[in-house]
């Protein structure tokens, strides 16, 4: 079966109107790129950080419909062009008005997305395998078994590969370890897999909790690994040797006078997920809740902090 | 985790029938995210709405994890709603199907004000009244 995708190119102002045109042509959805939207005010609660992409219109927004290739193709499509140009004598701005057609054959859209994911080694001897992909490890090497679904933490970013690198470097057998934004579980895992007795996974995001429980399950280390609700260390007595919290800036600097009291005595805490721009005012943080820098270490945009609370000195 | 967005994708598909088909195989594809676990949570979410049109907005991050959003209906939808009719006119130019009042499209447009992407109010107005006329529906 083929699809006549319709791409219409307007303005802001006409992208209600349009989507109207396409359903009444028969389509069964459409899709709606508004730049504008990347003007919108970010909700500061969330834990993004947004890129403009470059050389964007910011006037020019596309709706696009999908219409079955049939032997009416032609009409429909003449309608959808005839509606959409009356529309400024409703009092609509269609911008360009421009129409493109392309066809498209039936893709396996359901399993495009997979070939980005192969198993990818990171650092000296861990392997992320995605879980539908088989591997044979090598001797030593250590294999951590992950079905990302929808939550970060997927071993492909920067950030994530960092704190893996730290965490190889760092951990020890019968370390306990606290993983605060813990995603897919992916550095919990890893902390798993690299001998710690306890790991506690704490993530804000229901679908974060659902699937982190699934993938520890996955790599059989449910007996040491416990995944709980949560946005902050308050109320949380377990003590850990690592903390890991790979989430953003702003973010781990409001963690950061939490730290302290769940971090054994020489304990490590590992801070990722900080872009470059922001290094500077993590580290002032940490340093005024005691902490001293250890290492820091960076990949394309972004930085890892690893330090330690300072000696208290008499 | 570091969440860096680099894609806003916004769809409008049918409550609980999300299916790797157009639209969202060919909008989602190139994002490289996982396309049948995010039908599979859009119609698990919207499965007590079947029958309707439901605007999504998925934000995908740098690493190809991603959420998504569920928006206020079409504005068409909404019209249809307030004039009382199952469809707009085939030709609005001559055939008009039916009647709103201004406080209807005032309505409408302060409901979708969050996801028109409209300076003011009066510009989201004039979206929704320009809509309404498109479909053959009268203002007065």
């Amino acid at each position: 079966m083929n699809w006549v995708e319709i791409k219409i190119k307007t303005s802001t102002e006409a992208i209600e109107a349009i989507s109207n045109i396409f359903y009444e042509a028969g389509v069964m959805g459409i899709v709606i790129e508004d730049p504008k939207d990347y003007l919108r005010p970010q909700d500061e609660k969330q834990w993004d950080y947004v890129e403009i992409p470059e050389g964007i219109d910011f006037e020019e927004a596309i709706v696009t419909g999908y219409l079955v290739e049939d032997s009416s193709i032609a009409e429909r499509v003449r309608e959808i062009k005839g509606r959409v140009k009356q529309l400024p004598e409703y009092g609509l701005s269609i911008g360009k008005g421009e129409m493109v057609l392309s066809t498209i054959s039936d893709d396996d859209w359901a399993n495009a997305w997979k070939k980005y994911y192969k198993p990818t080694h990171i650092g000296k001897s861990l392997v992320i395998k995605p879980s539908w992909e088989t591997y044979r490890p090598e001797a030593g090497e250590i294999v951590i078994d992950l079905d990302p679904g929808m939550a970060f933490g997927t071993g492909t970013h920067e950030t994530t590969r960092l704190c893996m690198e730290l965490l190889e470097k760092y951990m020890k057998k019968g370390f306990t370890v606290i993983d605060i934004g813990c995603g897919s579980g992916i550095l919990s895992i890893v902390a798993g897999k690299l001998g710690a007795s306890d790991v506690l996974a704490i993530d804000k995001d229901d679908v974060a909790i659902k699937v982190a429980r699934e993938n520890v399950e996955r790599n059989d280390l449910s007996q040491i690994i416990k995944v709980l609700k949560g946005d902050s260390l308050r109320n949380i007595s377990f003590k850990a040797d690592i903390i890991v919290a790979n989430i953003i800036a702003d973010v781990i600097i409001d963690l950061s006078g939490d730290i302290p009291m769940n971090l054994k005595e020489g304990g490590i805490f590992l801070a990722s997920g900080i872009i470059k721009d922001r290094k500077l005012s993590v580290v002032e943080a940490l340093e005024k809740y005691g902490f001293d820098l250890v290492e820091e270490s960076e990949k394309g945009e972004w930085v890892a902090l690893v330090s330690k609370q300072a000696p208290i000195r008499n | 985790m570091a969440k860096k967005v680099v894609s806003m994708v916004k769809l409008q598909i049918p409550a609980g029938k999300a299916t790797p088909a157009p639209p969202v195989g060919p909008a989602l594809g190139p994002t490289g995210i996982n396309i049948m676990n995010f039908c599979k949570e859009f119609n698990e979410k919207t499965a007590s709405q079947a029958g309707l049109i439901i605007p999504v907005e998925l934000t995908v991050y740098q690493d190809r994890s991603f959420t998504f959003v569920l928006k206020t209906p079409p504005a068409a939808v909404l019209l249809k709603k307030a004039a009382g009719i199952e469809k707009g006119s085939g030709e609005p130019n001559k055939n008009k199907v039916a009647k709103v009042t201004k406080k209807d499209i005032k309505e409408i447009a302060e409901l979708k004000m969050a996801d028109l992407n409209a300076n003011s109010l009066e510009a989201a107005m004039r979206m929704i009244e320009g809509t309404a006329r498109s479909m053959g529906i009268t203002v007065e």
